[in-house]
């Protein structure tokens, strides 16, 4: 066997498989969709194109992935789209209303947010409360928090300071998928670590990692504040991005991104990677921008066709439930390798040797 | 039997047992809670105990209570279903938008039987979606939630549509001896129903079973898909019908309306005592878990703050009620 096809049917196997086949269709349609629509087949590759999508997006993408980092622990965090609020807050308010420099707005952000991680962390792994109503909880509290700290949107980032974020580095290489990248290189690096696999032995099960040695407590803590670091970088782009403060807003990222990251592959627990949290969000946010070209597209070519984006809306989430059922056919073989795992554990090794 | 062994067997003799069985019933501590609360309630504002303030709670326990049915029985059987918001929406657009402002038998069939029909079409969708993908039920019933709104917008462009009718709205929020909300009724009728589904019903054993065991369900040979699907079917019909009541409640309905029930109904279920875990769980509980989700709103109305306060308070006591009795156990043990 050659090594492609083998390095092929490993990737089959491989959690992210269910994300990345959803993510090819979705940037195949997107593709088409884009090119029918404005007459120039290649427009989706123009980089003013995807680098404003890609800019535009960035927050989305990163909160996806500090998700699936929480999911890897069997954990999860519905308030996650209210904690880049809170980032965004506190990047505009420390400047404006204490005359500080503005990396020290960044910096008060990003602890807020760790202390936020660190008081998620310590109420569902600590105490052991329930995830969801946790999240739930923790929702209302930073939404308080938030509008106690800014009342109402308002606020302005200099130019030099998010013009470069929004530039294109060499005309093609947007700065948002460096930041994006830079995050992805980090779980890699984490993944190799001891802590890598301890975040996998936790989230697989928490007893059988506890009676190996690992804390569950402390494992599932340094997830929260790694997730609380990619959140502040997602804040921090969203403050970049939009260059003022909204203390409402991206509450829905929280449940997004969860059905983003399952839609990538993940499971509830030691099952799947960043990489499932990077497809699913993008497959997420094509499938949006394929469906509004199909409909500019129509409303070209059929006179008198107009709809409202209410209708794109339904056609964009009934995709999202056909993403799900696809999994079935996509995870099949992953499935599978997670059966067969646990048959290896059951026989000690020996299956392993003789296949 | 001596003096002694006579005592043992009445429970105000051991305060400490007395406690402990306390603590180990959820619908007894929700019960208590709400009562507290009640009273602080009270305290801080005598003159807002009058007929008024007493029926409005009675009336935003019932339908919370009502709302929460459907949940509670899906979460015993070990899923959870999200749509419980979308779908009481729904139900109430349906309702105001067949209505517009006319009462009539004929009327009320059309509604009732549309509003069932839908809820229990995205019952099965839900449940046959969460058997068949196998993923978790949370984000299923969530995609499936999602929709259902976004059809609310595609149906009333986003605006309010239509109006309950009058004689409709009368029975909800007429006031028997000017306290009691004549919603009530609609009570009697429902609770009975659940809490024969539930506990009498073979099919509400079944429930249990699965929840609790679904291999050990399936070997003594429940057909544990077709429960778990009927019991998101039961959720969705409940919550059509707790969504009529809704817009007879509100008089008018928008997408949307009852979004936060979802959440709302989750938390009552949950700190009624009903796990996530499924197979354990009451419908007294989630009635007094109802009750106390609805006494703690209006504690953070009469204590006045503003509304940033009131949402950092509201965070904070719901961990603190989860605090109480809802942890799981630890990994040592």
């Amino acid at each position: 066997m050659n090594t492609l096809t083998q390095s092929v049917k490993k990737f089959r196997r491989t959690p992210a498989f269910t994300g990345f086949v959803l993510f090819t269709i979705a940037l195949v349609m997107n593709i088409l969709m884009q090119g029918i629509n404005s007459g120039t087949p290649l427009a989706f590759f123009k980089p003013a194109f995807y680098g404003s999508m890609l800019m535009t997006n960035a927050p989305f993408i990163l909160t996806t992935m500090a998700q699936s980092l929480l999911l890897i622990v069997g954990l999860f965090d519905i308030s996650i789209g209210i904690q880049l609020a809170l980032v965004n807050v506190i990047c505009i308010m420390v400047p404006q209303e204490l005359g500080l420099p503005i990396w020290a707005g960044w910096l008060a952000a990003m602890g807020a947010n760790l202390l936020v991680s660190a008081a998620f962390g310590a109420c569902s792994s600590l105490l052991r409360l329930p995830a969801m109503l946790v999240g739930y909880a923790f929702t209302f509290i930073i939404k308080g928090v938030n509008v106690s700290i800014m009342s109402k949107p308002q606020g302005k980032v200099p130019k030099e300071v998010y013009l470069p974020y929004q530039t294109l580095i060499g005309g093609v290489l947007p700065v948002a998928l460096l930041v994006i990248v830079a995050i992805f290189l980090m779980w890699l690096l984490i993944k190799r670590r001891p802590l890598g696999k301890h975040l996998y032995a936790v989230g697989g099960n928490p007893r059988n990692a506890y009676a190996a040695g690992i804390s569950p407590v402390k494992v599932q803590m340094q997830a929260n504040l790694l997730k609380g670091f990619i959140v502040g970088v997602g804040g921090i782009c969203l403050t970049l991005m939009n260059a003022s403060g909204n203390p409402l807003q991206a509450e829905d990222y929280g449940l997004r991104s969860l059905i983003a990251c399952i839609l990538g592959g993940m499971g509830f627990g030691g099952w799947g990677s960043m990489a499932c949290g990077v497809f699913g969000a993008s497959f997420f946010v094509l499938i949006q921008n394929a469906v509004y070209y199909f409909f500019s597209y129509l409303s070209k070519v059929i006179t008198g066709f107009a709809v409202s984006t209410y209708w794109q809306n339904l056609v964009s989430d009934v995709i999202l439930l056909l993403g799900l059922l696809v999994t079935i056919i996509t995870a099949r073989e992953q499935r599978k390798t997670l059966k067969e795992g646990l048959f290896n554990q059951f026989k000690g090794g020996e299956a392993r040797v003789s296949r | 039997m001596s003096a002694a062994e006579h005592r043992d067997l009445i429970p105000w003799y051991h305060p400490k047992k007395l406690l402990i069985s306390f603590r180990r019933s959820p619908p007894l501590v929700a019960f208590a809670l709400s009562a507290l609360l009640f009273l602080i309630t009270i305290l801080i504002n005598p003159k807002g105990l009058n007929n008024r303030f007493i029926g409005s709670l009675i009336l935003l326990t019932t339908l919370l209570a009502i709302s929460s049915a459907g949940q509670t029985i899906v979460l015993i059987g070990g899923g959870m279903d999200f749509s419980v918001g979308a779908v009481m929406s729904a139900a109430a657009i349906i309702a105001t938008y067949t209505m517009d402002k006319q009462d009539s038998v004929l009327i009320y069939v059309q509604v009732l039987a549309l509003s069932l029909l839908m809820g229990a079409v995205v019952g099965l969708l839900n449940g046959f979606f969460v058997v068949k993908i196998g993923l978790p039920a949370m984000i299923v019933t969530m995609a499936v939630s999602n929709i259902i709104t976004r059809l609310q917008y595609v149906f009333t462009s986003g605006s309010p549509a239509g109006w309950a009718g009058q004689k409709f709205v009368d029975s909800i929020i007429y006031r028997f001896f000017d306290l009691i909300p004549s919603i009530v009724i609609y009570a009697l009728l429902f609770v009975p129903v659940v809490f024969w589904i539930l506990n009498r019903s073979r099919f509400g054993k079944q429930v249990y079973m699965v929840g609790n065991n679904r291999q050990a369900a399936y070997l003594t040979g429940v057909r544990v898909n077709w429960v778990i699907i009927m019991t998101y079917v039961i959720s969705g019909m409940m919550s059509a019908f707790a969504g009529i009541l809704g817009a007879g409640y509100k008089a008018t309905a928008r997408v949307d309306i009852f979004g936060e029930y979802a959440f709302t109904s989750l938390v009552a279920v949950i700190v009624g005592g009903t796990t996530f875990s499924g197979g354990v769980g009451t419908y007294t509980g989630t009635i007094a878990g109802a009750l106390l989700m609805t006494v703690l709103s209006n504690l953070l109305t009469t204590l006045g703050l503003p509304q940033t306060m009131r949402d950092i308070l509201n965070g904070v006591i719901i961990i603190l009620l989860l605090m109480l009795y809802n942890r799981s156990k630890a990994v040592r043990q």
